[in-house]
């Protein structure tokens, strides 16, 4: 694909001598959504980690916006990664670490105020994170990711902690991400979310 | 149902006759035999520290002494208050507490437990008190009446602390409990040598029957206050005892694991977990300046949401003076503890940059310069450290400890390298426990522990290497250690931040 976001061919990795992938091929366009599914430990995360250049030595070729994936603010400017719940920052409330986004990357794609109502934050905006319940925490998580600007996102089990209403939000937002130009990749085991944001899915199957 | 004034309760003496394998006669054999080394070896400097107890007082230490000692005891209530005081393991806290067993005989281990260490940290504060106070006549006497007061404070203290877990009514004496404390701290490092030194005196001179009488009045409040303890267990909420467990038991795996950093982190959830707070937004002059400066504002944010804790490190600005007056005016404890305090108050808004350095996440997804970052996030602690050694050095040269001169510029100056240190504490990696072990002759010594904690304190050490001569040598001309400090100062923060980049995190 001559204009693809990434592409990814032959893709292998062992950990402590256990392989993890084995020969994987992906590829993005801009505005593509893809699905990456399979069973636990078929190494769906562990290919989003080597996507974000977290791997240090993976077999194969990767290529992230024209070049190999690097763990570099240069490399993040353009790239968005949300997996595991971050580590939030003490002290700060919720809107507050919209905020923060918000005025460290110029151009957001939200207002604070948009992305608290997109995700349904607003009467929680003055409590810290980790006075949320788990899928709000997931929404906080969603929301910074999709506040600021970029042209590709990493999500691995976005779904994690979401009722089944705001799934179908989440599919709708991701449909919006897309549809401005950029490009999602999820580990997902959420068939209706996959179907929803009309991703193409990729199922992978266990390397041993 | 199982009565609820059950005393033996079934489960719970099945619980006990489970726990562990029943002690031996060998055990019991080495818990003598210890105790009896123990005793051999610690006999004679034991009897010869009390020995030394039977002298008067030194009038010039008795105010620091005294703050030092009403210090350690207002940390005491407020470790208790901050662990719970009444906690258990985690497996009972989850299993007991909610079950309809009797809780008193639930937390009747722990409540034992605790009796103990009060007793022991009480009787450490007495003997404490007395070594400040001297002991002009009677030493049996005066000794057991310290003995008596210090134990009967730390008890009631303690019974305090509980009833405070049982109601918040109770929790505000135990707060008020505290901050008297510390205002009799404050009072005696600031009037014990001036106007307080006659009356600190008269204390000293007292006769060893008043002593007596105020220990055994404390006692018998104390006894009343574990009297009302004993009969609160019942009453405290399972809610409190369970939160109480679930923090001890962070901190006693961090502190099992050796991970000294996960307390910090700890204890900062802790602080703000359920707390709502007034969002602010971000400061246009901020956003205005880049991302770097628009990623550090909240360090100055969280600072300004923490009041007393500024008012406290203001407090202890006047530690190193009070250590110099405590110990005739030597200067190294003091400059020691001028180091440690400076590092404290630099380290104090590192919070963002801990949280980033244990988990990257966050800071991947602000994808703000590693070295921009950087040079943003020492500007606070820089201008903390500046402002704390620079009010320290001062109260240091009003005790008399420093000749005439700008001696204060030295704070400033230090500060930059002082700040480079407490980031470089603050990225540091979790304790190596790979690292091999050396064998000297005074044992083995771990590695890994060992690097951790120079982490940070080795480049801050570095940095201040002027002002520490400065300090040791006294000059009557300051000027010179000030402009080299200044440089060095500069060349270790602008070294550390040319070298911060993401993957090096250290």
């Amino acid at each position: 694909m001559a204009n693809a976001i990434i592409t990814a061919r032959g893709i292998g990795l062992d950990l402590g001598g256990v392989p993890v992938l084995r020969g994987v091929d992906l590829t993005a366009a801009p505005g593509e959504i893809v699905a990456v599914m399979g069973e636990n430990g078929v190494g769906k995360s562990t290919l989003l980690r080597c996507l974000a250049g977290l791997h240090s030595s993976p077999r194969g070729e990767i290529d992230v916006l024209g070049g190999p994936p690097a763990d570099l603010p240069e490399f993040w400017r353009h790239v968005v990664q949300a997996g595991d719940e971050p580590a939030w920052y003490p002290g700060l409330s919720v809107r507050e670490h919209l905020e923060l986004m918000s005025a460290v990357q110029r151009d957001a794609r939200l207002t604070v105020d948009e992305a608290l109502e997109t995700f349904e934050l607003s009467a929680r905006s003055d409590l810290a994170p980790l006075s949320l319940s788990t899928g709000q925490r997931q929404r906080l998580s969603l929301a910074m990711t999709l506040l600021r600007p970029s042209r590709l996102l990493l999500l691995d089990e976005p779904e994690r902690g979401l009722d089944t209403g705001f799934r179908q939000r989440l599919a709708e937002i991701l449909r919006g991400y897309a549809a401005e130009g950029g490009t999602v990749v999820m580990a997902t085991h959420d068939e209706r979310l996959a179907q929803d944001a009309g991703a193409r899915v990729i199922t992978l199957r266990a390397a041993s | 149902m199982i009565p609820a004034t059950a005393r033996a309760h079934p489960a719970l003496a099945y619980l006990r006759a489970h726990r562990g394998r029943p002690a031996t006669w060998s055990d019991r054999y080495t818990r003598v035999f210890g105790l009896l080394v123990a005793a051999a070896v610690l006999g004679r400097p034991v009897a010869d520290a009390l020995a030394g107890l039977a002298r008067h007082a030194d009038p010039a230490r008795l105010g620091a002494g005294l703050a030092l000692v009403a210090a350690a005891y207002a940390g005491l209530l407020a470790l208790a208050r901050a662990l719970g005081p009444v906690v258990l393991p985690a497996a009972d806290a989850a299993w007991l507490v909610t079950s309809p067993l009797p809780r008193r005989a639930v937390l009747g281990r722990t409540v034992l437990l605790l009796l103990s260490a009060a007793a022991l940290a009480g009787a450490a504060l007495g003997l404490a008190a007395l070594s400040v106070f001297g002991a002009p006549d009677q030493l049996g006497a005066r000794l057991a009446a310290a003995l008596l007061l210090g134990v009967a404070a730390s008890v009631g203290g303690m019974a305090t602390a509980v009833l405070g877990q049982q109601s918040p009514a109770s929790d505000a004496r135990l707060q008020f409990l505290i901050a008297g404390a510390v205002s009799v701290a404050v009072l005696a490092a600031v009037l014990g040598a001036g106007p307080g030194r006659r009356i600190l005196a008269a204390v000293a001179e007292a006769p060893a029957s008043l002593g007596a009488a105020v220990a055994g009045l404390a006692s018998v409040v104390a006894a009343f206050l574990v009297r009302r303890a004993w009969a609160a267990l019942d009453r405290i909420p399972a809610r409190e005892i369970l939160a109480s467990s679930t923090r001890t038991a962070r901190v006693t795996s961090a502190a099992t694991l050796l991970d000294p950093g996960m307390l910090t982190w700890v204890a900062e959830d802790v602080h703000w977990r359920g707390r709502a707070l007034r969002s602010r937004p971000w400061p246009r002059l901020v956003s205005r300046l880049g991302p770097a400066p628009a990623l550090a504002w909240q360090e100055w944010l969280r600072v300004a949401r923490r009041p007393g804790r500024l008012a406290a490190l203001l407090g202890a600005a006047a530690l190193p003076a009070v250590c110099a007056d405590a110990t005739g005016g030597a200067i190294g404890p003091a400059a020691g503890v001028l180091l440690c305090g400076a590092l404290t108050a630099a380290a104090m808004c590192t919070g963002g940059v801990r949280r980033d350095g244990g988990d990257p996440a966050l800071a991947r997804m602000l994808a703000v310069d590693g070295r921009a970052a950087t040079a943003a996030r020492s500007v606070l602690p820089a201008l903390l450290a500046a402002s704390w050694s620079a009010l320290a050095l001062a109260g240091l040269q009003a005790t008399g400890a420093l000749p005439p001169g700008a001696w204060w510029a030295l704070g400033p100056a230090a500060a930059p390298a002082l700040a480079a240190g407490a980031l470089r504490m603050a990225r540091r990696r979790p304790v190596d426990h790979s690292m091999p072990v050396i064998d000297t002759g005074g044992g083995p010594v771990p590695t890994g522990p060992l690097l951790w904690a120079a982490t940070g304190v080795d480049l801050a050490l570095l940095g201040s290497l002027p002002a520490l001569a400065a300090l040791a040598s006294r000059p009557a001309l300051v000027a010179p250690y000030v402009a080299a400090q200044a440089v060095a100062g500069a060349v270790v923060l602008a070294s550390y931040i040319l070298r911060s980049s993401r993957g090096n995190r250290t």
